[in-house]
């Protein structure tokens, strides 16, 4: 016989051999409860996964910050400082992301040597925008303002010097490509 | 009739000369076309870059002066619902103040970039000990800093005198005009939430004003034109609006002595359209008095952006107040 033919048998004749203990253990319901529960991730792989994803933003915060100019070897200015006082969670991010477009804002020079008007009208229109909500914070925190309303006019400072950046970047374009 | 009759032999030659000249066409290089002289081409497609170039310059301008206005009314808006009472008119130096701990005088929390103080070189740290002469030793220097300038004018000169790393510095710092009422809204019937800081004339600028160019002169640029002061004109506003011509040097505007592109383009701001100013001017080695008027009825009109959330003005109808850009 051909030996082929004689292996092919003898491995089917095994099978059929086979004790039934040999048999899968468990049903296909219970194989998905099984499979289910193994890619279920634990307590502490979530945490892990949490952290993985917190470090990633964390470092995305860190890279446009580095971006804007943030890391500075001048010493934390006092208003962070001050600012956390009033509510630590809320304003600390909002002083810090403040401080990074100042700090790029300054680098500037205070004016292109050829003024377009139309630009520099919203420059001086933010600026003097800026001032008179800076003016107003301080009235409010000499009228021991509540933290909420000291909070809300800091949001709309922060807001205002983003536009400003946003404008003079388009300023230092428009003139550049003249 | 002679009649003529084509010769095989003839049709021959000819297919075999026909054959010849185009494998000779195939086999030698294309004769070159005479190079076209870039004068001839570059310009047009040069213009229609430089078109092009410029059209994308006047959307990004556009655009930015669009996020600058919106960002201005929406911390209105803000304003108005935090502190709906503000105390209009009075100048501002673009500082925060607070309490300084352990010294006398009011300590600078923040600068406002481009403000009056970060111009004159005040920094973030610095104590206030003086301002017009006064020095700060009330019990509450930051107010008697606030009630100080309640007595300035807007473009007057403020000194003040600050102390630095131990040291006393002396600045001169140009007060603007602080938050003040908006007129309109005097005008309406229902004024349950008070008075609001008005927005600035710069979001008022609109039409030929916008295209205009100036540049702060500087010693030889004042030499060449005549003055040692002014700001030249790079390019006038087209259609001869407020009469001004390149070459012009701005000497000043109702009096009020323009001292950069900046400060020029900021006293402009403070008219109203269809108001009327005579500008001093230097127009070829001559000064010159010129009447002038803001040009109005240039620009679209931003009903939707008018009205605030939440404001009651929100349910009245509108008013005659207008952006015009």
């Amino acid at each position: 016989m051909h030996p082929d033919l004689d292996q092919q048998r003898s491995l089917a004749r095994r099978l059929r051999e086979m004790p039934d203990e040999a048999a899968q253990p468990y049903d296909w319901s219970e194989f998905q409860r099984r499979s289910g529960t193994r890619t279920r991730p634990g307590p502490g792989l979530a945490g892990a996964r949490a952290l993985a994803a917190a470090t990633v933003l964390a470092l995305g915060v860190v890279a446009v910050w580095t971006r804007l100019g943030g890391w500075s070897p001048t010493p934390p200015r006092p208003a962070s400082v001050a600012a956390a006082r009033l509510a630590p969670e809320a304003t600390q991010p909002l002083a810090a992301h403040t401080a990074a477009m100042e700090h790029w804002l300054a680098s500037l020079p205070s004016e292109p040597a050829v003024v377009h008007v139309g630009t520099r009208a919203a420059v001086t229109g933010l600026e003097d925008r800026i001032a008179q909500v800076d003016d107003l914070l301080s009235a409010a925190r000499l009228d021991q303002a509540q933290p909420a309303r000291l909070l809300a006019l800091q949001q709309a400072r922060t807001r205002l010097v983003g536009a400003l950046v946003q404008v003079r970047y388009a300023e230092t374009l428009a003139d550049e490509s003249r | 009739m002679k009649k003529f009759y084509l010769n095989p032999s003839w049709l021959i030659v000819g297919i075999a000369a026909g054959a010849t000249a185009a494998a000779a066409c195939l086999a030698a290089p294309a004769p070159a076309p005479p190079p076209v002289p870039p004068a001839t081409v570059r310009p047009d497609r040069d213009a229609d870059l430089d078109a092009q170039l410029e059209a994308a310059r006047k959307r990004l301008e556009q655009a930015a002066h669009d996020v600058a206005r919106l960002s201005s009314q929406l911390s209105g808006t803000v304003i108005d619902r935090v502190m709906p009472f503000v105390e209009a008119g009075h100048a501002i130096i673009g500082v925060q103040l607070e309490p300084a701990v352990g010294a006398a005088g009011a300590r600078v929390r923040e600068v406002s970039p481009g403000g009056p103080a970060a111009e004159a070189g005040i920094h973030v740290g610095d104590l206030i000990v003086a301002v017009n002469g006064t020095e700060l030793k009330d019990e509450e220097p930051a107010r008697q800093v606030v009630r100080i300038m309640r007595d300035v004018k807007p473009d007057a000169k403020v000194s003040v005198r600050v102390s630095r790393d131990g040291k006393t510095r002396d600045f001169t710092v140009t007060a603007r005009p602080g938050p003040s009422v908006l007129a309109s809204v005097r005008d309406l019937p229902d004024l349950g939430f008070g008075t609001f800081p008005e927005f600035q004339g710069a979001f008022l600028f609109h039409g030929p004003l916008m295209d205009m160019e100036l540049a702060t002169l500087t010693p030889r640029l004042g030499s060449y034109f005549g003055s040692e002061q002014g700001v030249l004109v790079v390019r006038a506003p087209p259609d001869g609006a407020v009469k001004l011509e390149d070459g012009d040097v701005i000497l000043a505007i109702d009096g009020r002595q323009p001292t950069s592109g900046s400060h020029a383009t900021r006293i402009l701001s403070s008219y109203q359209p269809g108001e009327k100013f005579t500008l001093r001017i230097i127009r070829q080695h001559k000064t010159l008095e010129v009447d002038a008027t803001l040009p109005e009825n240039m620009g679209r009109i931003h009903k939707d952006t008018m009205w605030r959330d939440g404001s009651p003005h929100e349910r009245s109808e509108p008013t005659r107040r207008v952006l015009i850009l």
